[in-house]
């Protein structure tokens, strides 16, 4: 009915609304089912009118919060090509890496009054897709930390360095050894295509964990 | 024909690492609810012979259990480990069933509910056309009856009013067996002015014992209510208190079952009343609206009580279970033991199920600050929030056991949980009467 271009900020600035809510979940998810944390510190919360687990401690909810606002600007613009949760084991060495890989269409289009709870429908699947990838995923071993990173078109990280979004929460160049793991193997978990966003999910995961 | 199906479920399960519940795999292949979990069952079967791939299974266990005394109808959704166990709980079993099949081992029951959502969202329309709950009367409601209906619903009905006079009859017997109690709260009704009438709810409530906290609240209240007319009745030396003080002693001896009709009876006595003290304008005026309290305190309680029915059942016991569907809930009888304390899995908050039924009066709101010993805690505690105005006397009702209590609420119980749930009652029911009072003295 509508369309509306990458101009209209307004659009974009919702699709990276929805975006980054859907991160946040899907990152706290992601912390739960790979038990990176103990379970005793996620609740059960209502997204996209499913049970979803997140969790209550303070300080892990401000990172991860603030680590997507810092996001939200590189996706309104259509830099951010892939965002990473990666999980590392005690010597920083990536065991697992949670990779959402997202483009826009050039020209979005709202095309019907339903798109709004087809994503909705689109990303629950998504949060269950995560709920259930430990079956095809060996354990990590204990006592594993995580990170986010972000792999951005062209040098939009330039602009990220210059600005800092948000004060005393810098982001720096990851390192080779963050960025790339030995052997992995690839899982891809889901796909959806909508008519605001594509996006895939897939885990690289090592092939020796322990 | 046979194989075809163990196929595909096969498939779901395998290669596409589905969850396959019994409702969705109804909804999917066209076929009768029995016949999915039969379905579900033989592929289990099958695959445990052959002992290829590592499945795990849930089931839905339902039948009676006997709990503190209390028998109950209690309906879980229990994983595999877990079933034996939790048979052997149970006094007797109606009925087990699998539930769903998959691959991974599933840490919470969340996604067995999203695995559903979705299905039975598309078949809004006949997602009971497989069921095997039938309902002839369960037939959509047309756009027509349904203006009619809220019209009606706008409108005070006296009907409600007059069944529940019906009930007095019932609980009038109830009441006799406790006459001693009964005197010593009527002693304090007596003595006690209507300023204090938390002070009342709460020692009618230590008499009581009540194990169940959740159940405190509601019964509070309608213990409250009685204070305020009690010493209404007190004061004004009517014909009719000692008649209505046994039949209002009558909820707190009351179990929580019978909790119903001692709030009807109230309701009634309260309507026969009003036209009667027109001296005392405080008094009637907090009586009229004790009715209307009453009246949206019973509404919120069906609420809450629905609400409860479906929410324990999917929290209760030690498992990770999950109501079966919406339509079979209401048809599960609404056991007592659903409405003690919600009990979350594996959690320490656990009144995050409760902030969903109380939406209404109570925010959850969490406190998070360092201990003694240098430890981080969260706490999740209830701020009785009124959305009127002016409440905040009485919000403070935190359940810290290192916050004293707020000056205006009464000493502190031993037992830390009681404790902060009575006090949230009251401090509940402070407010609610603050802001009535406030009401009024607009005027």
């Amino acid at each position: 009915m509508t369309t509306l271009t990458r101009q209209d900020l307004n659009f974009g600035q919702v699709v990276a609304d929805i975006l980054c809510e859907f991160l946040e979940v899907a990152i706290h998810l992601i912390l739960y089912v790979r038990e990176v944390y103990p379970s005793g510190i996620f609740q059960k919360r209502k997204k996209y009118n499913v049970p979803v687990q997140m969790s209550c401690h303070p300080e892990l909810n401000q990172y991860i919060q603030d680590t997507l606002h810092c996001v939200k600007p590189l996706i309104e613009k259509n830099d951010a090509e892939k965002v990473v949760v990666v999980i590392m084991d005690k010597e920083h060495h990536p065991v697992e890496r949670f990779v959402f890989e997202m483009s826009q269409p050039p020209l979005l289009s709202i095309s019907s009054d339903t798109l709004l709870s087809h994503v909705e429908q689109l990303l629950r699947a998504f949060i269950l897709k995560i709920s259930v990838c430990d079956a095809v995923l060996n354990n990590n071993p204990p006592g594993c930390s995580f990170s986010v990173l972000v792999h951005t078109r062209d040098a939009a990280t330039r602009n990220m360095e210059k600005v800092q979004v948000i004060k005393d929460f810098p982001w720096i160049v990851a390192d080779e050894q963050e960025v790339h793991m030995q052997d992995p193997r690839l899982i891809p978990l889901k796909t959806m295509t909508s008519d605001i966003v594509k996006m895939q999910l897939y885990v690289e995961e090592r092939a020796q964990k322990t | 024909m046979d194989e075809l199906y163990l196929d595909n479920i096969d498939e779901y399960v395998n290669d596409q690492d589905k969850i396959v519940t019994y409702k969705w795999l109804s909804l999917t292949l066209g076929v009768h609810v029995n016949t999915a979990k039969q379905m579900l069952f033989h592929y289990l079967d099958h695959k445990r012979k052959e002992s290829s791939a590592q499945l795990h299974a849930t089931y839905l266990v339902s039948g009676k259990c006997v709990d503190n005394g209390q028998a109950s109808h209690k309906v879980s959704v229990i994983k595999e480990d877990k079933l034996e166990d939790f048979k052997s709980k149970m006094s007797l079993i109606v009925s087990v069933h699998v539930y769903s099949v998959q691959k991974a081992l599933l840490k919470d029951s969340g996604p067995l509910y999203s695995v559903d959502y979705d299905a039975v969202k598309d078949n809004m329309k006949n997602c009971s056309k497989y069921s095997a709950i039938r309902c002839a009367g369960a037939v959509p409601v047309s756009s027509v009856e349904l203006q009619q209906t809220r019209e009606i619903q706008r409108a005070p009905s006296p009907e409600p009013e007059s069944k529940k006079s019906g009930m007095n009859g019932s609980a009038h017997q109830a009441s006799k067996p406790s006459t001693k109690p009964q005197k010593g709260i009527m002693g304090m009704f007596a003595s006690k002015t209507s300023s204090k009438n938390q002070d009342n709810g709460k020692e009618v409530k230590s008499e009581q014992k009540e194990e169940a906290p959740v159940d405190e609240a509601p019964k509070s209240k309608p213990a409250v209510k009685a204070n305020p007319m009690m010493n209404f009745f007190g004061s004004q030396a009517a014909k009719k208190p000692e008649k209505t003080v046994k039949q209002e002693e009558a909820p707190p001896s009351s179990s929580s079952v019978e909790q119903k009709s001692p709030q009807p009876e109230e309701k009634t006595q309260a309507a026969v009343v009003k036209p009667k003290p027109k001296d005392t304008q405080k008094e009637s005026r907090s009586k009229t609206k004790r009715v209307e309290e009453s009246d949206s305190e019973e509404d919120k309680m069906d609420k809450k009580k629905r609400r409860r029915i479906k929410k324990p059942v999917s929290d209760s016991s030690d498992e990770d279970v999950i109501p079966d569907s919406p339509q079979q809930m209401e048809t599960r009888e609404p056991s007592p033991s659903p409405k003690k304390e919600i009990k979350a899995v594996s959690h320490s908050h656990q009144r995050d199920a409760e902030m969903k039924t109380r939406k209404r009066r109570r925010v959850l709101k969490s406190r998070t600050f360092l201990d003694d010993e240098g430890c981080m805690v969260t706490e999740k505690g209830y701020e009785s929030e009124s959305y009127s105005e002016t409440e905040d006397d009485f919000q403070a009702a935190k359940p810290a056991p290192k916050h004293p209590v707020p000056a205006k609420l009464p000493a502190s119980k031993p037992d830390e949980k009681k404790s902060q749930k009575k006090n949230n009652a009251n401090a509940n029911k402070g407010s609610k009467q603050a802001s009535i009072m406030g009401f009024f003295q607009k005027k």
